[in-house]
């Protein structure tokens, strides 16, 4: 999915957070956002995802406003995400239930991305209980289920251990690969952004100050 | 005081040889209020969470309205059911005053508040980062409140009870509403005070007794149900 900001301008109480007067996301690319605490990455995708809604300009996703058909497509995966209070296996299920698919195919579909994820064996845990990294797979898992075209990742894999940073940033290039998909990621750390992403935007005090040639 | 130890023993009496008087109280009591507490939670929890998380004109005020009705004194309720269903009054036609169903009414009317109200402070305060996740996942409009009554099934479930107890307890509407008539619209409120006034001890404290086992045993539900989860 290709996005496209025109003048985007977010205040939070007078403070202007965000300023972006054009920016161009590329479609089936991992464009990674970097920058300072604070810069407006967070509420940047907030925006983007249509979480937020309070904000002046224009957002296009493949030339088209924001409709139910581009919500259906994508996805935000949170900092720290909050996991239902039910099994692994039955939050990584309910994207695909509420889209009313089958049994059989969700059980399909859910075991496969468990194994790709390597938490097969949390597969009946109770996810609220779960350790940081282990939460972030699970939180990733449910994301990617329902093969949504635009993912954004807000810092996937901060405070978690490296095999686990390992695992996240391999899946993340599989899905861009595999479904064709566009991929935004957030993160602290230069050397994944190199890894891992075609861009890169660098955002400071809500303006974007830089993209690519910098890392 | 030997008449409160001979009291607690009759009761126990009472109590263990299924006097039947005495157990027909307590079953309409637990009827009456169950039903009044579904009725209450059917429309107004969902209406509750749905009110939790929306943005609208005048939030803080329908929350301090919403808290005072909360707190509604019971024999004003019954007051206004009781004029509403008399004779002369505008749905006097239907006959129900001095019933049971009168009593239902009545007291759905009494928990109303607490039902909406409390779900609505539930969803408020908790609401909002279930919504987003939902959202992101795909979720919109009644599937984001079925998602909301799963999350938060625990303390909903824990309203629910409160919302018996408050029904269950009260005296003042189902005295209005119901009259306390023999055999037909006697609960164990309405019973302890007129045993009690009449020196009949005995039954006083057996209905007495009852209400703290019902109480004990909802306490120990949601004790249990919530380690269950935990
Ligand atoms: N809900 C909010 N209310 C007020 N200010 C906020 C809110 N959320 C974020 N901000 C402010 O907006 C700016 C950008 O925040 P954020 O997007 O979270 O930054 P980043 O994710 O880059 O660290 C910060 O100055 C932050 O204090
Ligand atoms: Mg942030």
């Amino acid at each position: 999915m290709e996005i496209k900001i025109k003048n985007l301008k977010k205040y939070y109480n007078d403070k202007l957070v965000l300023k972006i007067e054009e920016l161009h996301i590329e479609k089936r690319k991992i464009t990674g956002i970097i920058g300072p605490n604070g810069a407006g990455k967070t509420t940047l995708l907030r925006i983007i995802s249509g979480l937020d809604e309070d904000f002046s300009g224009r957002i296009t996703y493949d030339n088209s406003t924001l409709n139910n058909n581009i919500y259906d497509n994508m996805t935000l995966v949170f900092q720290k995400p909050y996991l239902f209070r039910r099994s692994v296996y039955d939050n990584i299920a309910y994207p695909l239930k509420i889209r009313k698919k089958n049994k059989a195919e969700i059980d399909k579909r859910v075991s496969e991305m468990l194994n790709r994820l390597q938490i097969y064996n949390l597969k009946n845990e109770k996810a609220h209980l779960l350790s940081g990294g282990e939460s972030q797979k699970v939180a990733l898992a449910r994301a990617l289920i329902f093969k949504p075209k635009l993912v954004m990742l807000d810092e996937p894999t901060s405070n978690i251990d490296p095999e686990s940073i390992k695992t996240i940033e391999k899946e993340i290039k599989n899905y861009n690969s595999n479904e064709k998909a566009t991929i935004i990621i957030i993160t602290h750390n230069l050397e994944q952004a190199k890894r891992l992403c075609d861009n890169t935007i660098y955002l400071e005090n809500g303006r974007v100050n830089r993209i690519n040639g910098f890392l | 005081m030997d008449y409160i130890i001979n009291g607690i023993i009759e009761a126990l009496k009472l109590l263990v040889s299924f006097n039947r008087e005495l157990y027909e109280i307590i079953f309409l009591s637990v009827f009456v209020s169950s039903t009044a507490t579904l009725i209450s939670s059917i429309i107004f929890i969902p209406l509750g969470l749905y009110l939790g998380i929306k943005n609208f004109k005048g939030k803080k005020l329908f929350s301090r309205l919403l808290y005072t009705l909360m707190s509604i004194p019971s024999v004003v309720v019954g007051l206004l059911v009781a004029i509403l269903l008399s004779r002369r009054g505008p749905l006097g036609f239907l006959e129900l005053l001095y019933t049971p169903t009168a009593m239902i009414i009545a007291q759905s009317l009494l928990v109303t508040p607490l039902s909406l109200g409390l779900s609505y402070n539930l969803s408020k305060n908790r609401g909002k980062k279930i919504e987003r996740v939902g959202i992101t996942l795909g979720a919109r409009g009644v599937k984001i409140i079925f998602l909301l009554i799963r999350e938060l099934k625990i303390d909903l479930f824990i309203n629910l009870v409160t919302v018996f107890s408050r029904a269950i307890s009260e005296v003042g509407a189902v005295m209005i509403v119901g009259g306390n008539i023999k055999n037909r619209t006697r609960v164990i409120t309405t019973s302890i005070a007129m045993f009690n006034s009449m020196g009949n001890y005995s039954t006083a404290i057996a209905l007495g007794l009852v209400l703290l086992a019902i109480s004990f045993i909802i306490n120990s539900l949601i004790y249990s149900y919530h380690q269950e989860d935990y």
